[in-house]
């Protein structure tokens, strides 16, 4: 994973707390302010940012480090533990039949990670089938076939049909020998009301037990409200973060947990069908604020 | 004078506190807003300002100011450029995935054709799955001639048959589409130049959406070293209110945001107005 400049203030400034045993104010403060900065610079959302900054600030100044402990390590410590606390294990998705439903921002990797889940499951040695219903983006079923191809599953859609609705319907009924049945969805945004009703009617349709927000891991402060409206129309249980083999840190990603009280499924790492993985919330944090071994710290402490 | 006050130190603190986070939830760069709220703490300390206003009026005018100098950098009329320009104009399009960079090429065709510019587009996205049937159907829905090759090509090689076929046909535009690639790609930013350089373009266009943030520092200024651009797109400007990224792209790269994507359709196409952008801004807080 790559480290770069932004977690190094931050380092910088726990590394004046090395050697530390006692904490004053004046090094909360300051700490503080850099993780601050940490989270910002990772699209955490800034509300979120300053409620994250409270607790641990508090945390940091009202309980006592355990004897021997670094102050350094004690403040890296809390920061972890709000961390995980708000963002939790990974989306639970037993290995058995079960339906799933990709909503998103256009762009944000639906069909992309459609394709990939389906490989995911099949190295489970589950049989897997994608339904495309998008039929408004040109060249989606094409798409959505030739990644279903290489990632070697079952595939349905119809480039002539006009209505997602019937073409979920007549999906899942094609395709009911299949064990996971993954449903892909045209991209739209929370503003967009008709598209919105028009996601509820295929999640009434699909009736799907686990429906999912994928997001680009580039979304900035927007996807709050994004999370929160998709959350109000069909509910949301869990988040796929796409596009981390970039740069950009997947913040947004606490905002649409936050608001959909859900959790983190899978992160998305390369444009091939099998660059995904589960996800796991000790790589997630350290990577969010540019440190390696915080999980492991906070064991140690 | 009577009625005047020098505006101290102290006195910004709060407004100027409210300032940085209201451009941080706006999706303005953290390195970025640094720097806006430090010019006008230099500008502005030592100021003065009248009875009948507030500090923070005099705040949010010089905010108004330094916003509209960023983002009115190197602003230049698309529509006398490509009047001007030796024809064929070869235009490349280059971003990072599923920003909307084939879906404004559809657009800005549209744009062209009613400027009377007779176009081509190129598909020099050979990697990603369905690429060629999706800019086909767009260049079937406008009645444009595409070259493509086969999945798997050399993208510079599309384009330059492109660029042969413009001249021979006496076609004013060439639109040259890329595969989305990030920018921590090694190997697809060095294909990035070598289409470069190959092409030769006379106008290279940054595709970003309005939606991401913090990230488009980052990827703009890479691109723009791999590929100089002479503007951005700034897309989905639909699905979000803020417009931050916009502020950020200006800002590092010195190159102007040139048109915004409104919508899927292929009228949803404006040209920027950095006025309307400050308002908008501004208007949140
Ligand atoms: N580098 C990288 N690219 C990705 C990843 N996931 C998706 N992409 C790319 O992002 C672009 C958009 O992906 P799609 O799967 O088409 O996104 P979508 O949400 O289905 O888009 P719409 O259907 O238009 O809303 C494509 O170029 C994908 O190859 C990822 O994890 N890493
Ligand atoms: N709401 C909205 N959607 C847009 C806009 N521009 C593009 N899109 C959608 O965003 C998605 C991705 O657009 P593409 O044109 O395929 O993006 P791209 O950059 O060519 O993607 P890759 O080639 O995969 O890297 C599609 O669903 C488009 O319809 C816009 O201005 N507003
Ligand atoms: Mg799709
Ligand atoms: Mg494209």
């Amino acid at each position: 994973m790559v480290l770069d400049d932004l977690g190094s203030s931050l380092r910088g400034t726990l590394d004046d707390l090395r050697g530390k045993s006692r904490i004053s104010e004046d090094d909360v403060e300051s700490v503080v302010t850099e993780i601050q900065r940490s989270l910002l610079a990772a699209d955490v959302d800034v509300s979120l940012v300053m409620e994250l900054s409270d607790s641990i600030e508090t945390r940091a100044l009202e309980e006592e480090p355990p004897a021997g402990t670094p102050a350094r390590d004690f403040v890296l410590r809390i920061v972890y533990e709000e961390l995980v606390d708000l963002i939790g294990e990974s989306t639970e998705l037993p290995l058995e039949e079960q339906t799933i439903l990709l909503a998103g921002l256009q762009g944000s990797g639906k069909t992309t990670s459609a394709a990939k889940m389906a490989w995911w499951f099949s190295t489970k040695g589950l049989k897997p089938a994608v339904i495309q219903t998008d039929t408004f983006r040109p060249g989606a079923y094409d798409q959505a076939k030739q990644m279903t191809e290489r990632a070697e599953v079952e595939f349905y859609g119809n480039p002539d049909a006009e209505d997602p609705v019937e073409i979920a319907r007549n999906g899942l009924e094609e395709t009911a020998h299949a064990d996971v049945h993954i449903v892909d969805t045209a991209g739209r945004h929370a503003l967009e009301d008709d598209l919105i009703a028009e996601i509820e009617e295929i999640e009434g349709v699909v009736e799907p037990d686990t429906s999912l927000l994928v997001l680009d891991a580039a979304i900035g402060q927007g996807a709050k409200d994004q999370a929160r409206e998709f959350h109000d129309s069909i509910g949301i249980d869990g988040v796929v973060i796409t596009k981390l083999d970039g740069t950009a840190k997947g913040g947004g990603a606490l905002a649409a947990v936050d608001q959909t009280d859900s959790s983190i499924a899978f992160l998305g790492t390369g444009e091939e069908v099998d660059d995904i993985e589960r996800f796991e919330p000790e790589g997630f944090i350290s990577r969010l604020l540019g440190m390696g071994d915080l999980g492991q710290l906070a064991e140690r402490v | 004078a009577r009625g005047k006050f020098v505006i101290e130190e102290a006195d910004l603190k709060g407004p100027l506190d409210q300032l940085e986070l209201a451009l941080l939830s706006s999706d303005v760069e953290v390195g970025v807003v640094d720097e806006i709220v430090g010019t006008m703490r230099e500008e502005l300390v030592g100021e003065t300002r009248t009875f009948t206003t507030s500090t923070g009026e005099v705040v949010e005018d010089a905010l108004r100011t330094a916003i509209t100098d960023v983002i009115s950098v190197g602003q230049f009329d698309v529509e006398e450029r490509v009047a001007e320009a030796e024809k064929p104009l070869v235009i490349v399009f280059t971003g990072v995935n599923g920003v909307g960079k084939t879906t404004s090429i559809a657009k800005l065709d549209q744009w062209l054709a009613e400027r009377g510019y007779s176009t081509v587009m190129a598909n020099g996205d050979t990697y990603r799955a369905g690429a060629n049937e999706q800019i086909r159907e767009h260049a079937e829905a406008r009645g444009t001639k595409l070259i493509s090759h086969e999945q798997g090509g050399d993208p510079a090689a599309v384009l330059y048959d492109a660029v042969e076929y413009a001249e021979a046909n006496g076609v004013d535009v060439v639109l040259g589409d890329t595969a989305g690639r990030l920018h921590t790609d090694e190997g697809l930013m060095d294909q990035l130049e070598k289409i470069g350089r190959v092409v030769d373009p006379d106008m290279t266009l940054f595709v970003d959406e309005a939606v991401a943030g913090q990230d488009a520092v980052k990827r703009a200024r890479e691109f723009d070293e791999a590929v100089e651009m002479d503007g951005a797109i700034l897309t989905k400007a639909d699905a979000d209110s803020n417009g931050g990224a916009a502020i950020s792209i200006a800002q590092v790269t010195g190159k102007p945001i040139l048109f915004l994507g409104v919508g899927q359709g292929y009228d949803d196409l404006e040209r920027f107005d950095p006025d309307e952008l400050a308002d908008r801004l501004l208007a949140e807080e």
